[in-house]
């Protein structure tokens, strides 16, 4: 029985890491044309973030927001809802938890942070509520509606922090930052570290035992795969995929909150490299589960950050994570053989 | 003479969110959700301004960005139809490849991560002004407008003529709407698709093109700025018909227009940019919530049982 688990998990980790390592050797060659030393490129792109602990901590700190990002895609995705909309969350999160941080901010710590914590947890979750019941109750099609979202809510944060809360005194779209009463402490050991990393890992735990091992996950996970199934067993589907959808975007929030309250304690407009894309990429590339969603963002974590060294080391451009990350996404739902030779 | 100047750079704005509709419009009848249009513009507006600056040829320019769109279109095809990779994520792939592509190659290549604007560029075939001065208000707005402008409204009509009066039109359309009745019937429905996403690198193409060489002669990473998901936007907004999308982008086309000159008076021009995805997304609804409405009693389904 756990033999056969195991060797079921390894064939699940199969077709992953093969479009990993597929796209890892294409950007090789692709490396080898730029740098006479692919070799030391590859291992700062790669390792890198060990060499010292100032590393480690920026690696951890973008492995956080990737996570909790995955890991709402991860629910909305196992209810049947396709959400793009992982940015357009992130960005809400964020301004929401700023926007209260910044408005407040003669609050004690004590009401304030859980304020903060609320209001961005809400923003987001509310952007995934607004595509779920549209397509629970009108079949609109959510990935168009996440898109279009995405949008409205990066020009809307631009609005905000050009306009609004803009720090005037600081260059570029931030806003001011918010009282140093409700940042986040740094990971014991690790300065500079969010301890935002310590929630996303926990988080990730959590959403694998309530996606598989409660009957409630269970319905949500029927409700994903097999609708009517779901709905002639008597599961209300509706619900469940709408509150999977307010999950989804609460810890998109999350992620913006986060962000805002451990790593940037301010908000940027440019912030966020397409943690959206990303986040969602890692969601996939563990073929939507949690543990392997983790896993996923602390490779890519590995990535971005690794690509700065690796251009300061040898002469390849850090922009080579994005070509490599939109090789991956172009391969990872591809197969080789077609569905029907599958038994 | 005001209203004629308006007019043109509505005409301006509407050009490549109508041929971005277009792109999107074919697949969408084709059953394929095109997000990757935004992509293949960008890929065939760096084309178009590196092959521009490399061989001060407005002709060559022009072509080998539409090639490069046509190329991006096809490997979505491959990776799609031929290894079953799913449609949105490789679509959302060939946006990500075109945009690190881009920037690998301006960083790699060119050592501009900024942008790359070369110091002369070849002008692309425009409207002589002065030459349809004798239509009031039209004419004058047509003036100065490059030829890609001119084939983008020519492809409304070729668009309609082919998806409804063509043999090639029925059976993509038959392939989008009943995939199995059309292999029963002997339609290629991989090849129909094929097609589809051919013509929608043409189009996306033509569009990063127009955004490139039209007036601006400079590549940017960001340069389409969502005009693919806008494009997306008014096509699914018309429902896929052909009219009912050009009118949609000419609508989407006039508020950018208008979001440029209330600039002016102080209103915030990210309300105004948000316009079409707002109409996109109430559109959408409303569009579903008249069919809801409609089938309520009694619906049967059919999906799924074959």
């Amino acid at each position: 029985m756990t033999a056969a688990r195991f060797k079921n998990s390894v064939r699940a980790m199969y077709a992953p890491i093969a479009s990993i390592l597929l796209t890892l050797a294409l950007g090789f060659l692709l490396v080898m044309a730029i740098t006479d030393d692919p070799l030391q490129a590859y291992r700062d792109l790669l390792f890198a973030n060990f060499d010292s602990l100032g590393s480690f901590a920026l690696f951890l700190n973008r492995a956080t927001p990737l996570t909790l990002i995955a890991l709402g895609v991860i629910f909305s995705f196992r209810a049947g809802i396709f959400n793009v909309g992982g940015e357009g969350q992130l960005y809400a999160g964020a301004i929401a938890a700023t926007v209260i941080g910044v408005t407040f901010a003669g609050l004690p710590a004590i009401v304030l942070l859980p304020l903060a914590l609320m209001g961005g947890i809400l923003a987001g979750a509310f952007l995934g509520w607004v595509p779920g019941v549209l397509k629970v109750r009108l079949a609109v099609d959510e990935v168009v509606t996440t898109l279009m979202l995405n949008i409205i809510v990066l020009l809307f944060t631009s609005y905000l922090s050009n306009q609004v809360i803009r720090d005037t005194k600081s260059y570029g779209a931030v806003s001011e930052m918010v009282p140093e009463k409700i940042w986040l402490p740094a990971l014991p050991g690790v300065p500079g570290a969010t301890s935002g990393i310590v929630v996303a890992v926990l988080l990730a735990s959590a959403t694998w035992v309530v996606l598989f091992r409660t009957v409630w996950g269970a319905q949500l996970r029927a409700s994903g795969t097999n609708l009517r199934f779901a709905n002639a067993v008597g599961i209300p589907a509706d619900q469940r995929i709408i509150v999977a959808m307010l999950i989804a975007g609460g810890l998109g929030g999350l992620a913006g909150v986060l962000y805002v309250l451990g790593i940037g304690h301010r908000f940027e407009q440019n912030f966020s490299p397409e943690y959206g894309l990303v986040g969602l990429t890692c969601a996939l590339l563990a073929r939507i589960h949690p543990i392997g969603a983790l896993a996923t963002a602390i490779f890519y974590a590995m990535m971005i950050n690794g690509s700065a060294y690796m251009q300061i080391s040898t002469d390849v451009p850090r922009s080579l994570v994005d070509l490599l990350t939109g090789l991956l996404v172009l391969l990872m739902t591809a197969r080789l053989a077609t569905p029907k030779t599958r038994s | 003479m005001y209203l004629s100047s308006f007019l043109a750079s509505v005409l301006e704005q509407s050009a490549p969110i109508l041929l971005a509709a277009l792109a999107a419009m074919i697949t969408l009848r084709a059953n394929i959700l095109n997000v990757a249009v935004e992509g293949m513009m960008l890929v065939a507006a760096f084309v178009a301004i590196a092959v521009g600056s490399a061989t001060d040829s407005a002709a060559l320019a022009f072509f080998a960005a539409v090639l490069a769109s046509i190329l991006m279109s096809q490997l979505l095809a491959l990776m799609t139809l031929r290894f079953s990779a799913d449609f949105i994520v490789a679509g959302l792939g060939i946006n990500l490849l075109a945009a690190g592509g881009s920037l690998f190659a301006l960083e790699w290549f060119y050592g501009t991560p900024g942008g790359l604007r070369p110091i002369t560029f070849p002008d692309i075939w425009h409207v002589a002004p002065g030459s349809l001065s004798f239509i009031p208000v039209i004419g004058p707005a047509i003036e100065r407008q490059s030829i890609i402008l001119i084939l983008a409204f020519i492809a409304i009509p070729l668009s309609a003529v082919f998806l409804y009066r063509t043999p090639t039109g029925a059976y993509l359309r038959a392939a989008g709407e009943d995939e199995h009745a059309a292999r029963a019937a002997g339609v290629s429905v991989v090849r129909m698709k094929a097609i589809s996403l051919a013509i929608s690198g043409l189009f996306a193409g033509l569009a990063g093109a127009q955004l490139a060489m039209d007036k601006l002669h400079f590549f940017l990473p960001e340069m389409t700025s969502g005009r693919g998901f806008i494009g997306l936007a008014a096509t699914l907004f018309g429902g896929g018909h052909p009219w009912v999308t050009a009118a949609a982008s000419l609508l989407f086309g006039f508020f950018g227009a208008l979001g440029d000159r209330l600039q002016a008076f102080s209103l915030p021009s990210q309300f105004v940019l948000m316009m079409p995805y707002i109409a996109a997304i109430v559109g959408l609804t409303l569009a579903r919530w008249r069919i809801h409405v409609r089938n309520r009693p009694a619906r049967i389904v059919v999906e799924g049982s074959a």
